[in-house]
Parts: C-alpha cells; structure tokens; sequence
C-alpha cells in the first residue's frame, strides 16, 4: 500500500502547488493594480494602455477635479435632503416641491457639464483611438445610462 | 496423515481438562455480543467495494505507467484551475477598479456607493 498512497499524496500535493502557483501568476496583474497608491488611475492607465507621460498628466487632472466633484457631492447631498424633507411635509406637489425640483435638475446639469468638460481634457490627453474608446466607456457609465433597457 | 482421532485416556492435558471447572460467570449479553463481533467482522456489500477500491490501488497505481498518468492529470488539473480562478480573481478587481473610477469622477454615483 505504501508506494499508493506515495503516488496518492505526490498526485494530491503537485496538483496544490500548480493551483496555487497559477493561481498566482494568473492574478498578479489584478494584484498589481490593487497594491498601486491610485488603484482606479492605474487601471484606467492599463485599461487604455497610457504611456507613463500620460498618465501623469491625467493623474493631475483627476486630482485637480478630485474637489470640484466633492464640492459637487456636498451640494447634491444637502439638495436631497432639502427635497426629502419637502416631501415629507406633504403628499401633493406644491410650488416649493417644484422649485426645489427644478434646483436640483439646475444642479445635475451643472454637474453633468463639470463632468464632461473633465472627460473631454483626460481624453485629449490619450492617444485619439483610446480617447473615443475612454469617451464612450466613461458616458455610458455616467450621464448616459440605458438603465438595463438595451439587451446584454 | 493424521486424522482427529480422540486422544488417549491416559493424555495429561485431557485429564487436565477434565478436571478444570469453570467457577466464573459468563457476562450479562454474552453470547449476543459475540455474534455482534462476528457480524461486524464479516465484509458487507458497501465495504467490499471499498476492498474492491483499495486493492485496485494497490496494484494499479504503483504502476508506472499509471502513476504518471495519474499525477500528470492532477497536475494539469492544478494549473488549469489555478489559472481559471486566477484570470477570475484578476477580472473581478479590474471591474472593481472600474466601478471605483466611475465613484471618483462622478458625484451622484460616488454618492450611491456611500449609501
């Protein structure tokens, strides 16, 4: 029984090893990206295959916007906290609702304007082909959502 | 050849036995037990299998031919599940990632993550 259970085992533990070690390699590039100080910059560099030139200049635009966009977060908070609280008063639409209706959409359209002036500068930034690519990708998951509507 | 012939009369270890008296008692369930003990001993159908299992090891897997055959399946089997779960761990971080992108240049989503 001995060199059976020898070829058991030796079967058994080259077959962990070459898990483990595949494993490993295959997730090292996913990996790397997560373990970057940027990990969504350093994707997005992979993803559109940036040249390290730019992707410093992209990683500066980002940064500069990084403020605008949480500006953009405070602002749209406190609007839907104002509209939630307007709602709670009431079950009809009043003029108040509407007004506060009409600043939040003010509110998603100057949003939607800082948005797409950022997207156009980092695509300026890339290659022409990777630029539309980036355009295309970034609209759709931003301003442009079909909301599950077109088929997978 | 000797056959069971009954032992002579004047043998020591039968007068022996005759004279032995057994003065202990049996323990209670005795005779139950016993057939119990033989009932577990004798090989049933599922552990015949196993035997079955175990002696086609024995034999075949020492076998060159054979254990090559077999650690190089588990070894191919290692690498392509290995590199499987890998390229999926691998997507599943870049869609992450991506999702993560989305959050940082978009307020309304960045807001919906934080939910």
């Amino acid at each position: 029984m001995r060199p059976a259970i020898l070829v058991l085992t030796l079967g058994l533990a080259l077959a962990g090893a070459a898990y483990c070690g595949f494993y490993f390699l295959a997730s090292a590039p996913g990996r790397a990206l997560m373990d970057s100080p940027t990990p969504e910059l350093a994707w997005l560099k992979k993803e559109f295959n940036l040249t390290d030139r730019e992707f410093t200049r992209i990683s500066q635009l980002h940064s500069a916007y990084q403020p605008k966009c949480e500006e953009m977060c405070s602002r749209i908070s406190a609007k839907n906290a104002e509209l939630k609280e307007l709602l709670a008063q009431t079950n009809a639409l009043t003029p108040e609702i509407e007004s506060k209706l009409a600043e939040a959409s003010q509110l998603r359209l100057e949003c939607q304007r800082s948005m797409l002036k950022h997207f156009i500068e980092v695509g300026q930034t890339m290659p022409p082909q990777q630029a539309k690519r980036y355009l295309a990708w970034v609209e759709v998951r931003t301003f442009l959502p079909d909301y599950g509507m077109k088929s997978q | 050849m000797k056959t069971n012939q009954p032992p002579e009369d004047n043998d020591p270890l039968r007068k022996t036995l005759l004279r032995w008296e057994v003065s202990t008692s049996l323990p209670p369930r005795f005779e139950e037990r016993v057939w119990e003990r033989i009932s577990r001993a004798t090989p049933h159908g599922e552990s015949s299998v196993l035997g079955v299992l175990r002696k086609w090891l024995e034999t075949a897997l020492p076998r060159p031919a054979i254990a090559a055959s077999y650690v190089a399946i588990l070894l191919l089997g290692g690498v392509a599940m290995g590199y499987w779960r890998g390229q999926e761990k691998a997507g599943q971080w870049r869609h992450e990632l991506a999702s993560r992108y989305v959050q940082s240049v978009d307020p309304y989503q960045a807001l919906a993550s934080k939910k």
